[in-house]
């Protein structure tokens, strides 16, 4: 079996935890410190309640409650928190997997005392922290995942065989991982309301009406699942970062600033874990565009930051000269090998000198203390 | 078939330059602190800021972050009259008031 604990409204809880005077308040974290130019990244459940929701932009939440708090996203104390509540799952020995900053999972095997091992976890929790976790339990992650939604905030939901359709029955189906919007509107043509529609549709009709989508959908909820060990898990095949603009912009000053510091944080990446990489992938997305992305492979396999910007600038000018309006982006890289020759022209030495000059010196005093001078415009936001 | 793992120190965040949106409440005042060194923890008592000392009340929140090879240990603290986060540098053992959370 495995669990699945989501901390409620985790960043929210935390800035109410941290002044106590916000607790029964409606809250937002916003991703910047401009509280009217920013997007919701959390919202309390009294703001929730108010239909404010995560990702929508501060204008639009203040317009929704104009008495809302506003505190500015400070990761610090949410990474903090986070791991620190990794540390608290791994002392029970299970195994985990970090799904994300606020979901974990252990898989628990066959344990039959489940309901004490989840109250103890949510109380230490609440004890530590002063925040809540709502935990599911099931056969699989996704529907252990599923679970956990079920009964929030600081809620307890365990399917088992006996008690899956009756549970499923209730559930809309968008709740579930993997259902966006776009299914979701092709499940509700299709007449799948419930996750329990969904649960009794055949292989067959989920592979012709939603492709691959569809049959991972049949699969994760029937399957008996387990969890990886760590050292057992599949290798890296590509690191990336990507960002969402505070505005779409063309200025082409900002979007390059916005790449060579997305280059930055890859290329770190890649060169903390020994690793080059030869594919340079490019998504952007914006007004006129749409989705766009586009990759190209390199004979020189590299960890160079400026190089990865520059090879992004040229996949870039796939589009056509010019810029058009973007409004977030993300670059990736891929096929990766590892780093083991040294480099043999006296330029390239030179270069690899430098990139290990500036990484010790942001070892030493912190991420981005030395920087290319470009990066500073991603602070210009264009109006 | 498993979720794919998070790594928590892929942050975006930190490779941010401070711009002109930058926090303006933040005021980063040398202090000095009363504190209780006790059990690997931490627990600051009394802020001296201004010639003024604020006994502290409550500790409402601890966090750390490593920046570069230093590590910064934070803490909310409500002194009665306020609510201020301040912070330890374990390298420096200098104290900071960072900002001022809420006045009463």
């Amino acid at each position: 079996m495995i669990m699945h604990i989501d901390m409620d409204a985790f960043f929210a809880s935390i800035e109410q935890a941290i002044n106590p005077r916000l607790k029964g308040r409606p809250l937002i974290v916003g991703s910047r410190p401009n509280k009217m130019h920013t997007v919701v990244c959390a919202a309390s459940y009294e703001a929730k309640a108010l239909g404010i929701s995560s990702g929508m932009p501060s204008k639009e939440a203040f317009r929704l409650c104009p008495d809302l708090a506003f505190v500015p996203a400070d990761q610090s104390r949410y990474i903090w928190t986070s791991e620190q509540i990794f540390a608290l799952l791994k002392d029970y020995g299970f195994i985990l997997n970090y799904a994300s900053i606020d979901e974990f999972q252990l898989d628990i095997g066959s344990l039959t005392q489940r309901q004490i091992l989840v109250q103890e976890i949510q109380s230490r929790i609440r004890q530590s922290f002063q925040i809540t976790a709502s935990i599911g339990i099931a056969k699989n992650w996704l529907l252990a995942k599923l679970a956990s939604k079920i009964n929030k905030p600081n809620g307890i939901a365990i399917i088992t065989d006996k008690n899956q359709e009756e549970i499923l029955a209730k559930v809309a189906v968008n709740k579930l991982c993997g259902v966006g919007e776009k299914t979701s509107l092709i499940m509700d043509a299709l007449g799948i309301k419930t996750c329990l529609d969904l649960y009794q549709k055949t292989a067959w009709f989920l592979r012709e009406h939603l492709g691959q989508a569809g049959l991972d959908l049949y699969a994760g909820l029937r399957q008996v699942g387990h969890l990886e060990p760590e050292s057992s898990r599949p290798e890296v095949k590509s690191i990336g970062h990507s960002y969402t603009l505070p505005r779409a912009s063309a200025n082409p000053g900002f979007i390059h600033a916005w790449l060579s510091l997305l280059a930055e944080m890859v290329a770190r990446r890649l060169r903390q874990k020994n690793l080059l990489s030869q594919t340079v992938h490019l998504w952007l997305n914006g007004p006129q565009i749409g989705n766009f992305s586009a990759q190209k492979t390199f004979q020189q396999a590299t960890s160079d930051p400026y190089e990865i910007f520059q090879r992004g600038l040229k996949i870039m000018a796939f589009l056509g000269p010019g810029i058009p309006k973007i409004r977030a982006l993300g670059i990736t890289c891929s096929k990766l090998s590892q780093a083991k020759y040294l480099p043999l022209l006296k330029e390239q030495k030179q270069r690899e000198e430098l990139i290990s000059a500036l990484d010790q010196i942001n070892s030493r005093y912190g991420e981005n203390t030395i920087h290319p001078a470009l990066i500073k415009l991603t602070q210009k936001i264009p109006q | 078939m498993q979720q794919s793992g998070f790594n928590p120190k892929a942050r975006w965040d930190r490779f941010i330059p401070e711009g002109d949106d930058h926090n303006t409440e933040e005021l980063n005042d040398r202090i000095d602190v009363l504190a209780w060194f006790r059990r690997g923890k931490i627990y600051p008592k009394a802020i001296a800021w201004k010639e003024k000392l604020y006994p502290i009340q409550k500790i409402t929140y601890n966090w750390q972050e490593r920046c570069g090879a230093e590590m910064i240990n934070y803490f909310s603290v409500d002194t009665g009259c306020g609510l201020y986060q301040i912070s330890f540098n374990n390298t420096t053992y200098g104290w900071k008031l960072d900002k001022i959370i809420s006045l009463t």
